[in-house]
């Protein structure tokens, strides 16, 4: 038979006092956390105008942020296509290769084709796509819905 | 050394001073063991450069100013305007390399000579800590610049806390400061830097000298069968140990002005969020790490990678628990020694190959273009040269000769 040690007054005290001071400081201490989580959002996602795209040639690229993102959008035969200029191995930007056609990490060597395919090197996933608007000589670029 | 009499009296009457005279005076006057020698000083280096950072660093803040606007043009300032701003800056930047490469070789002369075998064990594991610590302050004083290494270096090394399991996007995000690497990561490195870090290594350094005080310096002898020496068979810290450590501490000096003048840091371009340069390369204490980082490709390569890069570190933190045997000389030790000898090669030489990779070198009279991974290529017009053995470049078109 196991023999319970009988709770005293002062041990029952100990230990709520214990509890208050843990509580107590955990309630002190998840304010401070949330204080360091970071408050901004990125921008809102709003559609942004790719300045002297009209005047772009086929093959030219230009690099812009989209909601605090960088995005990069190729001017192509027919219209334009825009991914995300962020490397998905370790976030350097891409540039796109007009003699080659594709895009290339300065980086890491990382390789992806005009659709954002991944042709070689490390990236482990393709370049997200971003969505295309042409409204009359404008064109505006954003994230897929 | 004694205190000016006035001052001693004053203190006399009203303090007791000799609770404190003969502590001094046991630190003061300490034998360490007879093996004690130039090796031993590495740890008071790394200390020395500690302090050099923080008396630098405070100056340095003087002028800093840490916002991605400012901070680029004060450094320019402290570079060209202030009274001896160059100097103080390059010895803030040498002297970080400089603390990290002593850290290390003191953490070398432990690890050869069995120092951190019981009962030293957690003095080891401060000294770990450490090292990480200074690491840590190495990166996070890297952006303040805010210059475009100091930013792509940022991005890359803050995009591989994604890759962590699980945590990895809220890490990146807390890091950050958001999504990005913007004026909110260069206040919260800032923060880091300037505050966090230095009381944090300053408590951890005060632990590990305590630690170390306390169970003196290890010696050559089997872990329990220490034999206690005669005090006048060991050398006395002060003053032949101290003289060591003071002619060590002025060529460190003298080693931190020579490299100031003759190899400054360069400040760079400002930082540009839309524009990675080409075959940016970390600094060296990162060289293994980036190396390393390359071999792992695919779907899962970036998280193997961290775990790679991570592991040396783990290994380290756990070794005296897992080395348990009880020799600390080197000479029979030799699984630990081919181990750390393994360890320190292997360090070295992927740091080397990160260094040259993505360049054209040259070795025994031939140019070679280094990929990526670090594989040498012949360069095509030294390949078409006589009496050429080595490899042809991937894609080449041999053809056998008529």
């Amino acid at each position: 038979m196991t023999n319970y040690e009988q709770p005293t007054r002062r041990g029952f005290l100990d230990w709520i006092i214990a509890l208050g001071t843990a509580i107590t400081a955990a309630a002190m201490a998840i304010p401070g956390l949330m204080y360091l989580w970071p408050a901004a959002k990125g921008g809102a996602n709003k559609a942004v105008e790719v300045k002297g795209a009209a005047a772009m040639s086929p093959g030219q690229s230009v690099t812009l942020q989209v909601a605090g993102k960088p995005v990069i959008v190729v001017r192509k035969r027919e219209g334009y296509s825009a991914f995300s200029a962020s490397c998905t191995h370790l976030g350097c930007l891409v540039k796109w290769d007009v003699a080659a056609k594709d895009f290339k990490c300065p980086c890491h060597a990382g390789v992806f084709d005009a659709n954002g395919q991944v042709v070689s090197g490390p990236p482990p996933k393709p370049l997200p796509p971003y969505a295309i608007k042409e409204v009359g000589s404008k064109v505006y670029v954003s994230a897929m819905a | 050394m004694e205190l000016p009499k006035p001052i001693r009296r004053f203190l006399e009457s009203r303090y007791n001073l000799e609770p404190a005279e003969h502590f001094i005076d046991k630190q003061v006057h300490k034998r360490l063991p007879p093996h004690t020698g130039w090796l031993h000083v590495f740890g008071s280096l790394s200390l020395l450069l500690f302090i050099s950072q923080t008396i630098t660093g405070i100056l340095l803040l003087m002028y800093y100013r840490p916002t991605p606007e400012a901070a680029h043009k004060s450094i320019q300032y402290i570079t060209a305007d202030v009274h001896f701003g160059w100097l103080y800056r390059q010895i803030h930047a040498w002297g970080a390399s400089m603390m990290i490469l002593f850290v290390l070789l003191h953490m070398m002369r432990t690890y050869f000579m069995g120092a951190y075998k019981k009962p030293r064990e957690l003095t080891w594991v401060t000294g770990v800590f450490i090292f990480v610590i200074t690491i840590v302050f190495g990166f996070t004083g890297y952006l303040l610049p805010w210059n475009q290494i100091a930013f792509w270096a940022t991005t890359v090394g803050t995009d591989s806390a994604d890759k962590v399991p699980f945590i990895g996007h809220w890490l990146q995000y807390l890091l950050r400061g958001g999504n990005a690497v913007t004026g909110e990561t260069l206040s919260r490195f800032f923060v880091v830097h300037v505050i966090i870090l230095p009381w944090v290594l300053t408590g951890l350094i005060a632990i590990h000298l305590f630690l170390m005080r306390a169970s003196n310096l290890a010696t050559l002898e089997r872990v329990g069968e220490e034999r206690k020496l005669p005090e006048e068979h060991g050398v006395p810290f002060f003053p032949v140990h101290v003289a060591k450590e003071g002619v060590v501490a002025v060529l460190m000096l003298a080693v931190l002005v020579t490299l100031a003048v003759l190899a400054p840091w360069e400040i760079g371009g400002p930082a540009n969020p839309l524009n990675t340069p080409e075959h940016i390369k970390p600094e060296w204490y990162f060289l293994p790490s980036y190396q390393l980082l390359k071999y792992f490709e695919g779907p899962y390569g970036a998280i193997l990678g961290i775990m790679a890069c991570s592991l040396p570190f783990a290994i380290l933190l756990f070794w005296p628990f897992m080395d348990r045997g009880k020799e600390r000389n080197p000479r029979k030790r030799p699984i630990a020694v081919t181990v750390g000898v393994i360890g320190v090669v292997g360090a070295v030489f992927l740091g080397y190959l990160g260094h040259i990779s993505e360049t054209e070198q040259t070795f025994f009279g031939k140019r070679y273009e280094i990929d990526l991974k670090g594989w040498p290529h012949l360069i095509k017009d030294d390949a078409e040269g006589e009496g050429n053995a080595h490899a042809p470049p991937e894609g080449a078109d041999i053809k056998p000769d008529k």
